[in-house]
């Protein structure tokens, strides 16, 4: 490869990097969601080594009994379970599981749901119908219900978790992707670039695509979003991954053991991780809503 | 009008159809075999291949399929594993359930939602605006279950104000729907489900109707009645808020959809016997015809919802009939 292009795409990817940093800095709300993200980012990167014990390891106080539902303390900054599990290692391990499948979940919807959107805006007619009608469908599938169904029948696997929630959930993203395509679709510069010659693929990626991004980062956001609120439902329901803990699953556990009468603590922690998450995910989507939606700047 | 109204009840007809028949898929699809939906591997093996000659599944799939859908329209569904009972008959009775905690849950959020939303908009900027909106979003991110746990241990368990679950107390099942609502016992426990579907979904209708009352409040015919010397709350409610509610109506059709997910985490966490609780239940003890047989009416309540939501709107926006007949 050239010396010259890298310099190039490497220089257009700082650019562009440096306008996503720009667009969410530009509101107070969104800067503090992405900084809030980029710490929960960071735990699940380094998650293994943050954790001070095993998940599912049973601890002991200095005299030797097991430290069974003790509050949050020095030693165990967010307490233990009924087994003396260590409620703060959980939490680290948690964190790792809940972003894997919020970002995987997220990113593939988000490319299902922007080629669907942008192909059936473009071309319009019988594709157009034929995709809107598939949309259509799947808006009639109950989300968690689909989940539930899935895990019951293939197994208590992530994979399932992920492809369930993938599933279903590029729905809103096509059918909001669609009508923006077919407005920009209208504009001058999309006839002078048909007038040029230009391939259908290259006028839906190149013209066209740039043109919805906001938008797109919007729902991507909304879709980790939802991905991450219906696993731990699911997970709370007893139909996440059993091997691998989530916060979900942490709030199963706590409701399988009766505790929730005395261990608040084990009620707090994951139920307040997950609402700080996802209420900072939906603050940095703001910054987008205003690029994508210029009227609410005003508001 | 009646052209439009009959175009969506095709389109939900095929679409209940389609949803079925990715439910036919899904259960062939199972690893091992795949007669598992309809019988019980714990049965005897001879038993076993007599109820596959009895069901049809030593046929070849496609004529499986039809025979599938036969059985759907005329409202065989199978038996449970567990039970033994029709599916049809269970189905019945958790339906009702379902439907009274979904429409109080629903009702709490739109009325709550929308003068909250509308208050908001007439006093912008202050400080019920802002505390609304903050504590909209943080409602908006707590699954319904960390809410519903919440109520449970400060409401019921603390101070013992609300039963902890369920619909009537243990042992006096009501005979219908009518004595159930006469019963003040139902109202008691009703209350803590509701409140935490409602405050799951209050956010969406609360922020659509703040947005949606300003873009009103900055026309000229609000300028007009203000002039006219009209008391602020009767411009508030009936000339801004009335013409501001057909944004949130747009949006119910796809708070429907989500309202479902959230019905199933609640009715689990407050063993509400309804068609989301038999939906785990019968997912994690491997009841194979009832889970499908609910999962099958769960789409179909969602169908018809948003069904009735287009209609809905198509009635109070004539302008989409024009567009949607347009369209073709």
């Amino acid at each position: 490869m050239p010396e010259g292009f890298e310099r190039g795409l490497l220089a257009r990817i700082t650019r562009t990097v440096g306008e996503h940093y720009r667009i969410i800095h530009a509101n107070p709300l969104s800067r503090i969601g992405f900084w809030v993200v980029s710490v929960f980012t960071i735990v699940a990167i380094f998650a293994p080594w943050l954790a001070p014990h095993e998940p599912w390891a049973m601890q002991y106080d200095s005299e030797g009994s097991i430290a069974s539902l003790r509050p949050p303390s020095l030693e165990f900054p967010v307490g233990t379970t009924h087994l003396g599990y260590d409620l703060f290692s959980q939490l680290i391990l948690a964190t790792r599981t809940t972003l894997i499948i919020g970002a995987v979940s997220g990113f593939i919807s988000i490319v299902i749901g922007a080629n669907i959107g942008l192909v059936a805006g473009y071309y319009g007619g019988k594709i157009d119908e034929i995709l809107m009608r598939l949309t259509d469908v799947l808006y009639g599938m109950p989300f968690l219900p689909f989940i539930i169904i899935l895990i019951a029948l293939f197994g208590r696997k992530l994979e399932f978790v992920i492809l369930a929630i993938v599933l279903i959930i590029w729905r809103t993203s096509a059918r909001v992707i669609r009508a923006q395509t077919i407005a920009i679709k209208q504009r001058q510069f999309i006839t002078a670039a048909k007038a040029r010659g230009c391939s259908n693929l290259r006028i839906i990626y190149r013209h066209i695509l740039p043109n919805v991004l906001p938008l797109l980062l919007l729902y991507a956001a909304f879709n980790i979003a939802w991905s991450i609120i219906t696993e731990a439902s699911a997970s709370f329901l007893g139909f996440g991954d059993g091997t691998t803990i989530s916060w979900g699953g942490m709030l199963y556990e706590l409701w399988l053991s009766g505790k929730t009468r005395v261990a608040w603590w084990w009620f707090a922690a994951p139920s307040l991780c997950i609402i700080t998450l996802v209420t900072s995910l939906v603050f940095v989507s703001r910054a987008y809503e205003e690029v994508a939606n210029p009227r609410l700047r005003k508001r | 009008m009646l052209e439009y109204v009959l175009r969506r009840l095709l389109y939900m007809l095929i679409t209940i159809f389609a949803v079925a028949s990715i439910l036919f898929v899904i259960f062939r699809l199972l690893p091992g075999e795949a007669t598992l939906q309809v019988i019980s591997p714990a049965m005897d093996e001879a038993v076993q291949e007599r109820m596959k000659a009895a069901f049809g599944l030593d046929k070849p799939l496609l004529q499986q399929y039809f025979i599938y859908l036969k059985n759907l329209v005329s409202l065989e569904w199978g038996r449970s594993f567990v039970s033994a009972r029709r599916v049809i008959d269970i189905l019945e009775y958790r339906f009702w359930n379902t439907v009274l905690l979904m429409a109080a849950g629903m009702c709490m959020t739109l009325m709550l939602g929308v003068g909250i939303g509308m208050v908001m908009a007439w006093k912008r900027n202050g400080p019920i605006d802002i505390i609304g909106t903050v504590t909209g979003l943080i409602f908006q991110a707590a699954p319904p279950f960390v809410t519903g746990l919440l109520l449970l241990m400060v409401l019921s368990y603390r101070l013992g104000l609300f039963p902890t679950g369920g619909m009537y107390p243990p042992g006096q099942r009501p005979d219908g729907v009518l004595e159930l609502l006469f019963m003040p016992e139902f109202w008691h426990r009703i209350v803590l489900p509701t409140i935490t579907v409602g405050l799951y979904y209050i956010t969406t209708p609360m922020l659509i109707m703040r947005d949606s009352m300003l873009e009103v409040l900055g026309s000229d015919f609000i300028e007009l009645a203000k002039a006219k010397g009209l008391k602020p709350r009767v411009v508030m409610i009936k000339h801004a808020a009335r013409n501001a509610l057909l944004a949130v109506v747009t949006l119910a059709s796809i708070m429907v959809g989500f309202a479902i997910g959230g019905q199933v985490v609640v009715e689990a966490l407050f063993s509400w016997p309804g068609m989301g609780q038999l939906m785990v239940e019968s997912a994690a003890s491997h009841d194979y015809p009832v889970a499908q047989g609910t999962f099958l009416m769960l789409a179909i309540l969602v169908i018809s919802l948003n069904f009735l939501t287009d209609v809905w709107y198509c009635y109070l926006d004539p302008r989409i009939k024009i567009s949607a007949s347009g369209l073709n």
